[in-house]
């Protein structure tokens, strides 16, 4: 087994990528220590479904013999990451996390891990993920075909949905970044809930060929990292058209953080009552806290919340209705009774009967809430509010208990994962301190194609804090 | 597809602590009766988009790339 300092496990990409540089290690030597890492810790927190050690040392090997002569690829050469199972990867399992589909193997690339391919990057596994991204909606964490995802920090707490195992697996230090996807909420909460930085990238801007597709409408890849650098670094090398994609936005993404604008020229936006009312009054301090760093960094911090629109009635309508259609053949051979959680079972075949003119009512009211962000963009470059109201659940609580605090009176934000969801808009999560020693995150929302606001905020808040360096013992 | 013993042992290692680690009873009961609840939700929602007025004009969103 190759041995190798503990730090290396949670280096940046960039910290590694030097390391690789200057001949300090070499790509073999990583890329063994990081299969080894990911195979005897991964099942701990259920976070992997398959390894792929022999192509990942494979890759590593040419690794080596570019950089022996300087063929240099750009910063993501050499680095181990791993998917969500729910990417095609040539000849492999690709499960979807869920029993009927556990043999399943499709013969080509999904075009993100290509595109990784291409940037010399090192696939060392697949990474375990809620049943089907969770369907219309699922009861518990154990929805998943490799039992429930257990958090780095506290294996009595879940590591959030669906992108389970791209949240801990990251957070464990057993790959540098995931590749994670999301409908809505299944980045930015295992991210939030693993104390790593998650980007939501904007409807479109990576191609989600190769992909399962939930909801053709709403689903998104995107970056599960260290930081906001490596988001950016990750986002560079997967954004960009692709006509495999007919979502595809046809735009690309560069990380250049001397084009970055300045933090005091931006205009942000925060409710009160998301972070004294609607938050769980253990977290309230960090999140304070959090929101005071900001004020220091010198943004401009007004108070907002989202207009009055049924932003959860239209998000679970239009997930409901197409996924009901895409795993209708799933529904009616009987095999959708194999998934693991009841509830999601149930939600499958009753979304079925959800008549056209509720999805379609659903759909104008999305036109509402798409004009609605552009009203409020006029005023605001970027919103923030907790990305979850406290720290990860226990991982036996029913995921659809009710609380029992009251709802906060006023609006604020906190519906801002649906609605963001279904404007198409990129978010950050971003962790911001702790809580009953638990992560918790904020997270920035902004216009579509506007990922280097958020980085360029998220990398300074990351220079100032050490949230995102800390890791779990 | 070639599986080889140390990807079979990965497979089966990964279910392993899902077994021991079993969630608290499921609230519901039968299936049955859970996709009765589940299509009374789909009830519920369509009353509630029913009860949601919006002026006629309005379309449904066609464009879902973000401009």
């Amino acid at each position: 087994m190759a041995n190798l300092p503990e730090e290396i496990f949670f280096s940046t990409i960039s910290e590694l990528n030097a390391k690789l540089r200057s001949r300090e290690i070499s790509c073999v030597e990583l890329t063994r220590a990081f299969c080894d890492r990911f195979e005897r810790l991964g099942p701990r927190y259920n976070a992997i479904t398959l390894s792929l050690r022999e192509a990942a040392i494979r890759q590593a090997k040419d690794v080596d013999w570019d950089l022996k002569h300087n063929r240099t690829r750009g910063p993501l050469q050499g680095i181990p990451f791993g998917v969500k199972d729910l990417l095609s990867v040539a000849g492999h399992p690709t499960t979807w996390g869920a029993k009927p589909y556990a043999g399943q193997v499709f013969p080509y690339n999904a075009t993100v891990i290509e595109k990784l391919r291409k940037a010399r990057a090192i696939l060392i596994g697949k990474l375990s993920m809620v049943e089907l991204a969770g369907g219309p909606y699922y009861r518990f964490a154990s929805a998943s075909l490799t039992g429930p995802g257990l958090n780095p920090w506290d294996r009595s707490r879940w590591s959030g949905g669906s992108s389970s195992g791209s949240g801990a697996a990251v957070a464990a230090g057993l790959v540098t970044f995931a590749i994670g996807s999301e409908t809505s909420g299944s980045i930015i909460t295992p991210s939030a809930y693993c104390g790593i930085t998650g980007l939501r990238p904007t409807y479109g801007l990576v191609s989600r060929y190769g992909a399962m597709a939930l909801s053709w409408t709403l689903d998104k890849l995107g970056p599960m990292c260290r930081s906001a650098e490596d988001c950016g670094l990750v986002l560079q090398a997967i954004a960009g058209s692709d006509v495999n994609d007919p979502s595809s936005a046809g735009k690309s993404f560069h990380y250049i953080p001397k084009f970055f604008r300045k933090l005091s020229d931006l205009r942000c936006a925060y409710a009160p009552v998301d972070f004294e009312e609607w938050t769980e009054p253990s977290a309230r301090e960090a999140f304070r806290d959090a929101l005071n760093i900001l004020r220091d960094l010198g943004l401009r911090l007004h108070e907002t919340s989202l207009p009055p629109l049924p932003y959860g009635l239209a998000t679970s309508t239009i997930i409901s209705a197409e996924a009901a259609a895409i795993f209708e053949p799933l529904i009616k051979s009987g095999k959708v009774n194999e998934l693991a959680d009841q509830k999601q079972i149930a939600g499958l075949k009753a979304a079925l009967e959800i008549k056209a003119k509720d999805y379609l009512k659903a759909m104008r009211i999305r036109s509402q809430v798409q004009q609605a962000f552009r009203t409020l963009f006029m005023d605001v470059d970027v919103l923030i509010a907790p990305a979850l109201p406290g720290p990860a659940t226990k991982v036996t609580e029913p995921l659809d208990r009710r609380s029992t605090r009251p709802a906060p009176k006023a609006r604020g934000l906190r519906e801002l994962v649906p609605a963001g969801n279904l404007a198409g808009l990129p978010a950050l999560s971003l962790p911001c301190g702790f809580a009953e020693g638990l992560p918790v995150a904020l997270q920035l929302v902004a216009r579509p194609f506007n990922e280097s606001t958020l980085l360029a905020i998220g990398a300074e808040f990351q220079r100032r804090t050490d949230f995102h360096r800390r890791r779990p013992s | 597809m070639k599986v080889t013993r140390r990807k079979a042992l990965i497979l089966a290692s990964a279910g392993a602590p899902a077994l021991a680690q079993k969630p608290v009873s499921n609230p519901s009961g039968s299936p049955d009766e859970e996709v009765r609840r589940a299509r009374e939700q789909v009830a519920r929602a369509a009353e509630a988009l029913e009860e949601y007025e919006l002026p006629m004009s309005t379309e449904p969103a066609f464009v879902f790339k973000a401009t």
